[in-house]
């Protein structure tokens, strides 16, 4: 049996009234990538809020590397290397697109107060390598013209890559991906479907949201439907996809 | 002419490391301080009390940055999780109860009576003539040294940290950076830096009351580190210099024009008061800043 | 002590009618407004200047005073509050551009009136005696009077469209908006209702103490511990936590010196901010 790299269990948040999360459970194996659908306000940006930290689920437990990290603070659970993009992009505007990049890398001495007063060579040296892994990413994503830009100036498109890159950076083992397929062309599409292969043969594992049923089937090797909160269906791709229910549970956002 | 330079430098120059302090909270990490005139108050009360009952100067100077820090630090932990506005309430009450405390603790303040004959550094040495030339150079010092320290600092990987949360605290946490951290630290170190100018002001007014540490002080620095482009140090060193002359232009109008002093004061603060308003409304990057730069608006 | 917890509720009063205006504007702009305090200067010099120089009468003098503060509160909306709100700019610079009104507002009241202290032209009210407590009829007459006007709110908040719309713009813009509330209108109101409350709690305040340009700044820091008290945001919150600060502060004389009383209203705000950041009846 393969590893396992995360595992939530039966995990429930609600808002107010309703109920977002449902006794949800996921699993995700290691080097696997692992499709998430589901109709609109299904709970599956609110599952990626609780699994990074972001919000405190109700109940449910959340085991990442045989930890459990539920009551983590989201900064911490970043650093054991769960990292999650965000659905709507969330470019640091008023920075340029090699400093949004830099600010991913992980154990950065030059991020204790101090160490960039006393250590100077020592910063500088680090802050080459990063700066030459960010390009090295950025090129991946055809970035590297707009690394001086603001990622303010960016297109909806070319932020969504950065978002992705930037959490690249981090050298995460699990990659939470929102919809990173939303505001991209299709031209541009295809090609991201290739860079997520080779990252997946590179040993990362990822959870991809998306709507677009193609490109989720390219990709995953395991599908989870929600709906409601709930799990509706999970398991080999094909199979789940084509289930009735899941055929219905979109029908039914659509009546 | 000299006389001259020296009261810029003195004055402008004390203001600039004072704005400076604010231009690391607000321009860096996009903290609301609103009680920046408290540290600078601790650091001028601190220094001359720890002074004038003995404790060499160096180290009261140092007690005063520390204890400053510390404060700053500690109403920081009490709101940072929360809204932001919240650090902006809780600050400027904090400098407006420090103010009171001043003016009632007569035993150990003098109150309003005010604190003076304490030891200035280097006094015997250089003699009272040429005192303020001196000092002059040391403030210019100070500033250039707080200057690369704040440079260095906001070009290294923290100074990066810290922009990343003011331009948005979710990314800075996903990528596992503990935001809270950093603007208790940003708090702490800009709340010090004050001190260090009230230090520096008491020497150069030789006197301190606790009216020097009107909240209106604040609102100087919020205005020099707008005025210069919110995030930039030199800017803010420029806006500390325009302020400066402002001041010195009205007051200098004022000798041709027959007002009376609190309707000529008065007139001041309202163009003070415009001055933010219009800023807020019509130019949130600065003289200097480019739109794409602009750290308030959104 | 009673005549301490009396002086507490009638000051307390006072800070929860302002607190209340504050707390609104707070939901429903969605800014801490730091030149509120000057609401209440301006409500109570408006009071002062139509009492002289109009003949009639000073209860009519402060009917007008709320009124024009009121109105001053619309035209300020017009002038700076909506450009920065149109202009997308969030609510830090907003902030920071009420500071600004705060400074503008207090040192143009200094040069019209000068800084000295003032009084309403009014005769010395009669103490009298209630149970041990001596309170004049003034004092009476203002606690009654702000009750009325909490009784008010009340009614507006919960009976009418107006105070409907309010909550509904409160608690999703966008979902207001697009419902079709005139949301300018709304935020008018807003500004109306919470200033005029600011200008009656600043006639009161002048009628107990006395007037000068400082006098509202120089309670901001209890209206925003109030406010914080009941939860920012919550107007009821805000009077109950109004009442609470102001006898906490009355109280506190009876061990401190006087001149340290403010610095309780401080001291229950870091309390609140570290144990029950969302208030004491929550909301938020
Ligand atoms: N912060 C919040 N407060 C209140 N309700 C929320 C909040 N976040 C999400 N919800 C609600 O929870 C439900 C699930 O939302 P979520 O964003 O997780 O859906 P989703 O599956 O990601 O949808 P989409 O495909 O549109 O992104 C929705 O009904 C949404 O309105
Ligand atoms: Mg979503």
């Amino acid at each position: 049996m393969a590893n396992e790299v995360l595992s939530a269990i039966s995990v429930c948040k609600g808002f107010g009234g309703i109920l977002a999360l449902d006794h949800c459970s996921i699993r995700v194996e290691e080097g696997d990538i692992v499709g998430l659908i589901g109709p609109n306000g299904a709970g599956k940006s609110t599952l990626f809020d609780v699994i990074s930290g972001f919000l405190p689920p109700d109940a449910g437990s959340i085991v990442f590397s045989g930890r459990e990290i539920l009551g983590l603070p989201a900064y911490k659970i970043a650093r054991l290397g769960l990292v999650r993009t965000f659905q709507i992009p969330r470019s640091l505007m008023r920075m340029t697109v090699l400093e949004n990049m830099m600010l991913g890398a992980q154990g950065q001495a030059g991020e204790r107060l101090y160490i960039p007063l006393i250590r100077r060579h020592k910063v500088m040296a680090q802050e080459k390598e990063i700066r030459e892994k960010a390009e090295e990413i950025l090129e991946f994503f055809d970035l590297r013209r707009m690394r001086d830009e603001y990622a303010g100036s960016l297109s909806g498109g070319q932020k969504k890559m950065l978002e992705m890159a930037r959490a690249l950076m981090a050298d995460p083992r699990l990659l939470l991906l929102d919809e990173p397929f939303a505001g991209v062309n299709p031209a541009l599409a295809d090609r991201l479907i290739e860079r997520i292969r080779i990252l997946k043969e590179k040993g990362l594992s990822i959870i991809i949201i998306e709507h677009a049923i193609p490109y989720v089937l390219a990709l995953s090797d395991e599908l989870y439907v929600l709906n409601k909160g709930r799990v509706l269906a999970s398991g080999r791709p094909d199979a789940v996809i084509s289930d009735r229910r899941v055929f219905e549970a979109y029908l039914g956002e659509g009546a | 002419m000299l006389d001259y330079l020296v009261s810029i430098a003195l004055t402008a120059g004390i203001y600039a490391i004072f704005a400076l302090g604010l231009n690391l909270q607000w321009g860096y990490a996009g903290l609301l301080n609103f009680g920046h005139v408290a540290f600078m108050a601790m650091g001028a009360y601190v220094t001359v009390l720890l002074s004038m009952n003995g404790i060499p100067l160096l180290p009261a100077v140092l007690a005063g940055m520390i204890l400053a820090g510390a404060a700053g630090a500690f109403l920081g932990m009490a709101t940072l999780r929360l809204r932001e506005d919240y650090l902006a309430i809780v600050t400027i009450g904090f400098s407006e109860i420090l103010r009171f405390i001043l003016l009632n603790w007569s035993s150990l303040t003098r109150g309003s009576f005010g604190l003076f004959g304490y030891p200035r550094p280097f006094q015997d040495l250089v003699g009272i003539r040429d005192y303020n030339l001196f000092l002059a150079g040391l403030v210019l010092a100070v500033l250039l040294l707080v200057y690369m320290l704040l440079e260095t600092l906001a070009r290294s990987p923290w100074g990066r940290v810290l922009k990343s949360i003011r331009d948005d605290e979710a990314v800075a946490i996903s990528l596992g950076k503990n935001a809270f951290s950093y603007k208790v630290q940003a708090l702490a170190l800009g709340s010090a830096i004050a001190a260090l100018s009230g230090s520096l002001l008491a020497f150069y007014l030789q006197y301190i009351n606790p009216n020097n540490f009107q909240p209106i002080e604040t609102f100087y620095a919020w205005i020099m580190v707008i005025m210069g482009g919110s995030g930039n140090n030199r800017g803010t060193i420029l806006g500390a210099l325009i302020l400066w002359g402002f001041f010195s232009t009205t007051r200098f109008m004022e000798g041709y024009l027959s007002f009376s002093p609190t309707a000529s004061s008065g007139a001041r603060m309202v163009l003070i008061g415009l001055i933010l308003i219009g800023m807020m409304m019509f130019r949130p990057q600065g003289l200097l800043g480019r739109k794409e730069e602009l750290s308030i608006g959104k | 002590m009673e005549q301490l917890i009396a002086n507490g509720i009638i000051y307390g009063c006072i800070i929860a009618l302002a607190a209340i205006g504050l707390s609104l504007a707070y939901r429903i702009l969605n800014f801490a407004n730091f030149a509120h305090g000057e609401f209440l200067t301006l409500g109570a010099y408006f009071a002062l200047f139509f009492a002289a120089s109009l003949d009639l009468g000073f209860l009519f003098a402060c009917i007008l005073a709320i009124a024009a503060t009121a109105a001053f509160g619309v035209a300020l909306d017009r002038l700076a509050w909506r450009p920065m709100r149109s202009s997308g700019a969030n609510r830090t610079a907003i902030m920071i551009l009420s500071i600004g009104v705060s400074i503008a507002i207090r040192n143009a009241l200094i040069i019209f009136f000068r800084p000295d202290a003032l009084r309403f032209p009014l005769p010395v009210s009669q103490g009298i005696n209630i149970g041990g407590m001596t309170v004049t009829s003034l004092q009476v007459e203002v606690v009654l009077i702000a009750i009325a006007a909490m009784l008010l709110v009340h009614a507006l908040l919960s009976r009418s469209t107006l105070g409907k719309s309010m909550r509904a713009l409160a608690d999703n813009p966008d979902l207001a908006r697009i419902s079709g509330i005139n949301v300018d209108r709304v935020i008018r109101c807003t500004w109306a209702v919470s200033m005029g409350l600011a200008a009656l709690a600043g006639i009161m305040y002048g009628l107990i103490t006395h007037l000068n340009p400082n006098m509202g700044w120089s309670i901001i820091l209890p209206m925003f511990a109030a406010a914080i008290l009941g939860g920012i945001g919550n107007a009821y919150g805000a009077m109950a936590g109004g009442i609470i600060i102001g006898i906490s502060q009355e109280i506190s004389t009876a061990f401190l010196p006087a001149e340290y009383k403010i610095a309780v209203s401080f001291l229950i705000m870091i309390a609140v901010l570290l144990f029950r950041p969302r208030g004491l009846m929550g909301g938020g």
